[in-house]
C-alpha cells in the first residue's frame, strides 16, 4: 500500500507535510473510489436520467421531458398502487421480524444449557439460505395441487389455497417467504439485548412485588427499545427490498399487479419496458422516502431509546 | 432448572420455532432424493431414495462449471471487501485528519441508496466497461462494502494506541504497523467478516441477473433461476438443483455455525 501513499504524495515535492496529509487519504481510496463510482455517481445520474426520457439502447438520444416522468408517476395508478402494496409488504412484515421474536425472546430467556445452542443453530439456518433457494422451497412447500402445504389443508377439510395465484393472497405468502427468513435472526438479537439486561434490576422489582408481566413492561421492553427500534428501521427501510427478488422470482408482480412494490416497478420500468426515466423518477422518489424515514427513526431512536446507564 | 413447569412451554415454542425453520430444507433435500414415481407422495422420506435427480441436474446445466465461477466470485469479493475495508477502517482509525467525517459520512451512508435506485446507470457504466458476463464484473462493485468498514472501525478503535505508537517510535511505518501489528490482532473480526461476505457474495443475485448472458459464465443463483423458467415443474430435479446450490454453505454452517451466527448479529442486518 506505501505504493499507493507515493502516488498520491510524490517524494519529489520532498513536504512531509503533505505527505501526511495525503497518507489517510491514499488508505481510504480504495474503499471511497468503489462507492463513488458504484454508488453515489450512478445516484446522480439516476437524479439527471429522471428528467428525461430514454430507452436503454445506446445508439437512441436521451430526450429531456422536464417534470414529466415524476408527474406521470404521481397521476397514473401503477405507482400509488406499488407504494400502498410497499406499506403492506412493512406492515405485514413487522410481527414478523419484530413482534414474534420479541415475545419469544423474553419468554425464552430462563433456557440454559445445550438446548439453547441447539435451539440457536436451527432458528438461524433460514438466514444463511439463499433468496432464490428460499423462492423455490416454499414455490414447491406452497404449489396448488401438489404441495404439502395445500395436501395438509386438504386432510383438514379445506379446499386448495392458491398462495401464489389469488391476488387477494399472493402478497402475504410473498411477506411470509421473506419473514420466514428474519424470524430466527430477529430472535436471536433480541435474545442477546435481552441477556445483557442486569439481574439485579429484575431482582429488585422481584423485591418490590413486581408481577412478571410488570417487570417485562417496566424494566426489560424499556431495556430492550434500542434494539427494538433498530429491528423495526431496519424492516422499515430494506423490508420491501428484501421481499422483491421474491417478487421477481415467484409472482413476477402479479397477479393483478397485486405483488408489485416500488422496487418491482423500478425494475418492471427499467429492463421489461425499458423505460429508463419512468424508473429513474421512481427511484429518486423512493430514495427521498427511505432517507426521510430513516432520519425521522433515527430522532426517534435518540428520543425514545432507554439505555442502561 | 428454577423453575420446571415453566420450561415445557418454552421447549415447545422453541421446537415449532426450529421446525418452521428447518422443515423447508429438509423438504428440499428429502424431494431432491425421492424418485420420479414417489415425487407427489407426501412421506417424510422416500421409499427407494435415489440420486437420479441430481443426475438430471448436472446433464441439464453445467452446475459444476456455475459453483466453480460462484466459489471464485464469493472468494474474491469476500478478499476484496476485507482488503478495502481494513486499510480505509485504520485511516478512519488511526489520523484525525481533516475530512475524516466526511469520509464516514459518503461510507456509512452508502448502504442507504437501494440497489434498485442505481442499477440502470451501473448497468450502463458495466456494460460500458465490458464486464458483462464477467466474474469481474460482478466482483468489483461489490469491492467495498460499508458494513465491513463499520466492523473493522470497531474492532479497530479497541486497540491500544500506546502499541501504535511504540511501533511508530521504532520506525515502523504506517503500512507495516496495519500489517505486522493491528490486522495480526483483528483475527476474530477479519474471520467473522471474511465468512459474513462470502456467504452474501454466494447468495448474491440481482446484480448477477443483470450482467449474465450465457449460462456458462452465471453463479448458481442465476443457474438456478434459468433451471427454474426451463423447468419449473420438475420438482425433484429443481429440488436437487437446490440443493446443490445450497450444500456449500449448509457444509459451511455446519462446521462454523457459531461463528456465523455471531458475525451476523455483529454487524447488523445489511
Amino acid at each position: 500500500m506505501t505504493a499507493i501513499a507515493e502516488i498520491f504524495a510524490p517524494t519529489g515535492l520532498a513536504l512531509p507535510r503533505l505527505r501526511s496529509a495525503a497518507l489517510p487519504w491514499a488508505y481510504l481510496a480504495p474503499a471511497l473510489l468503489i462507492t463513488l463510482v458504484w454508488i453515489y455517481l450512478p445516484l446522480i445520474e439516476a437524479a439527471k436520467l429522471s428528467f428525461y426520457q430514454w430507452n436503454m439502447l445506446p445508439t437512441s438520444p436521451q430526450r429531456f421531458v422536464g417534470w414529466d416522468n415524476y408527474r406521470n408517476l404521481l397521476t397514473l395508478p401503477d405507482m400509488s398502487r406499488a407504494a400502498l402494496n410497499t406499506v403492506l409488504y412493512i406492515v405485514g412484515l413487522l410481527p414478523l421480524s419484530v413482534l414474534i421474536p420479541l415475545a419469544v425472546a423474553i419468554l425464552t430467556q430462563d433456557m440454559t444449557g445445550r438446548a439453547r445452542g441447539i435451539y440457536r443453530s436451527l432458528i438461524f439456518v433460514p438466514m444463511i439460505v439463499a433468496p432464490v433457494v428460499a423462492a423455490i422451497l416454499w414455490r414447491w412447500l406452497l404449489n396448488d395441487t401438489h404441495g404439502l402445504v395445500n395436501a395438509g389443508l386438504e386432510v383438514l377439510g379445506f379446499g386448495p389455497v392458491g398462495f401464489l395465484q389469488d391476488p387477494d393472497i399472493a402478497l402475504w405468502t410473498l411477506v411470509w417467504i421473506t419473514g420466514w427468513k428474519l424470524i430466527g435472526f430477529s430472535t436471536l438479537l433480541l435474545s442477546a439485548a435481552n441477556a445483557t439486561i442486569a439481574p439485579s434490576y429484575i431482582e429488585a422489582a422481584r423485591m418490590d412485588g413486581a408481577s412478571r408481566w410488570q417487570v417485562i413492561r417496566d424494566i426489560r421492553l424499556p431495556l430492550l427499545s434500542p434494539t427494538i427500534l433498530l429491528l423495526t428501521m431496519m424492516t422499515a427501510l430494506f423490508g420491501a427490498q428484501w421481499s422483491f427478488i421474491y417478487v421477481n422470482v415467484l409472482t413476477g408482480g402479479g397477479p393483478l399487479k397485486s405483488t408489485t412494490n416500488v422496487f418491482f416497478l423500478m425494475w418492471d420500468y427499467g429492463f421489461k419496458t425499458l423505460s429508463a426515466g419512468w424508473s429513474a423518477a421512481a427511484g429518486i422518489l423512493t430514495f427521498v422516502t427511505l432517507a426521510a424515514v430513516a432520519l425521522l427513526m433515527l430522532r426517534l431512536m435518540k428520543r425514545l431509546a432507554v439505555y442502561d446507564e | 432448572m428454577t423453575n420446571r413447569p415453566r420450561q415445557l412451554p418454552v421447549h415447545a415454542m422453541m421446537i415449532v420455532l426450529s421446525v418452521l425453520a428447518l422443515f423447508p430444507v429438509y423438504w428440499m433435500i428429502v424431494t431432491a432424493l425421492k424418485p420420479e414415481t414417489e415425487i407427489f407422495s407426501t412421506a417424510l422420506w422416500p421409499k427407494a431414495p435415489s440420486l437420479e435427480n441430481f443426475g438430471y441436474v448436472l446433464e441439464a446445466i453445467p452446475m459444476l462449471r456455475i459453483l466453480w465461477n460462484t466459489a471464485l466470485m464469493a472468494s474474491a469479493t469476500a478478499a476484496a471487501q476485507v482488503l478495502t475495508g481494513l486499510l480505509a477502517a485504520y485511516a478512519l482509525v488511526r489520523w484525525p485528519f481533516p475530512g475524516v467525517k466526511l469520509a464516514q459520512a459518503v461510507i456509512g451512508l452508502s448502504w442507504l441508496v437501494p440497489f434498485q435506485v442505481t442499477m440502470i446507470p451501473n448497468y450502463v457504466l458495466a456494460t460500458e466497461l465490458g464486464l458483462r458476463d464477467t466474474i469481474a464484473g460482478l466482483v468489483i462493485p461489490n469491492a467495498a462494502a460499508a458494513f465491513a468498514v463499520i466492523v473493522f472501525y470497531n474492532a479497530m478503535r479497541s486497540f491500544p494506541k500506546e502499541v501504535i505508537e511504540a511501533a511508530r517510535m521504532d520506525g515502523a511505518g504506517a503500512s507495516r504497523i496495519l500489517w505486522q501489528i493491528v490486522a495480526p490482532n483483528m483475527r476474530p473480526a477479519l474471520a467473522a467478516l471474511t465468512v459474513l461476505a462470502f456467504i452474501s457474495a454466494w447468495n448474491e443475485y440481482f446484480w448477477p441477473l443483470l450482467l449474465t448472458r450465457h449460462i456458462e459464465n452465471a453463479v448458481v443463483q442465476i443457474g438456478l433461476e434459468m433451471f427454474m423458467s426451463q423447468e419449473g415443474n420438475q420438482w425433484g430435479p429443481m429440488m436437487a438443483a437446490a440443493t446443490l446450490a445450497s450444500l456449500p454453505i449448509l457444509a459451511l454452517y455446519l462446521v462454523l455455525h457459531r461463528q456465523i451466527i455471531d458475525s451476523f448479529m455483529r454487524s447488523g442486518l445489511k
